[in-house]
């Protein structure tokens, strides 16, 4: 890998971990586990179009590793993994049929099926089926944050490529 | 028109979630709720029947703090970050159970009293 490109990378790495770790202290209003704007995803949105999927894998699983370690939260990290890995397979999937200036629509895509990804790792984890019943607002809450994010990365990449060249 | 197609699939995915939502919301409450731990039933109570009372589930180092009050069960102190489980409040939907996922609990509304052995075979 030339070292440009593992600059690149890295910057991304360090920009989504700020990002999600500034996240982490605006208080969250709904009682419902895994509801958040997963603004972090923003990054992973951008780094699906522009970069090879195992780059992209990279960026995303280091910033799941280390923010759980800087959030405190160790435990959390299987609930958020699991959702990136269905939510990475799902985008990068999607990412051959639409283009770039749909990216919105891949990003909901990839919110929700982040939040699939969460629901079955807690229904394992918990052995509980009932969990499920968080699932539609999970859905919800998912396609309003998949929206926001992909329209953040939708109006990201210009600037981006800007600096690029 | 492929666009289309999958912004269509996005509404409708939301609307599926805004309808599941007001189902799980209006579901009914029961009498009977099970307190849980990776599929094992911990406690039992029938909510009429049970005096006020407050009960301590320890979780290896952590533990959450359960208080029964007037027929209605929450979560009153959790030890751990995220404190979903405590603002979720008192038990309220029949079919959306609290839950604390640091510490596996799981309070929800149950048929019957479960002793950990299904209906049929007890």
């Amino acid at each position: 890998m030339k070292a440009k490109r593992l600059a690149e990378l890295s910057v991304l790495t360090a920009v989504s971990l700020i990002i999600f770790i500034v996240e982490l202290q605006i208080p969250n209003p709904f009682p419902i586990p895994g509801i958040k704007l997963g603004l972090a995803n923003i990054i992973t949105v951008f780094a699906v179009y522009h970069y090879r999927a195992y780059e992209v894998t990279m960026v995303v699983g280091i910033r799941l590793v280390l923010g759980s370690i800087f959030g405190g939260n160790i435990t959390a990290l299987i609930y958020s993994a699991s959702g990136a890995v269905l939510c990475l397979l799902g985008m990068l999937l999607l990412k051959k049929i639409i283009d770039e200036k749909h990216i919105w629509i891949a990003s909901i895509f990839g919110a929700v099926l982040h939040n699939t990804g969460q629901i079955i790792a807690a229904v394992i984890v918990t052995q509980t089926v009932q969990i499920i019943a968080y699932y539609p607002f999970l859905l919800v809450s998912g396609c309003l944050a998949g929206l926001f994010t992909g329209l953040c990365a939708q109006l990201i990449m210009p600037r981006i490529k800007f600096f690029k060249n | 028109m492929k666009n289309k197609i999958l912004i269509l699939i996005c509404v409708l995915i939301f609307f599926i979630g805004i309808i599941g939502s007001a189902f799980v919301l209006f579901s009914p409450k029961k009498n009977n709720v099970n307190i849980k731990r990776d599929g094992r039933v911990l406690y039992s109570f029938d909510l009429n029947n049970t005096a006020d009372s407050e009960l301590e589930i320890p979780y290896g180092d952590s533990s959450n703090t359960v208080e029964i009050k007037d027929g209605k069960i929450r979560v009153k102190d959790a030890e751990c970050r995220d404190q979903t489980c405590v603002n979720m409040g008192w038990l309220s939907s029949g079919s959306m159970p609290i839950v604390c996922l640091p510490n596996h609990l799981v309070i929800e509304f149950a048929d019957g009293y479960d002793d950990g052995v299904d209906a049929v075979a007890r």
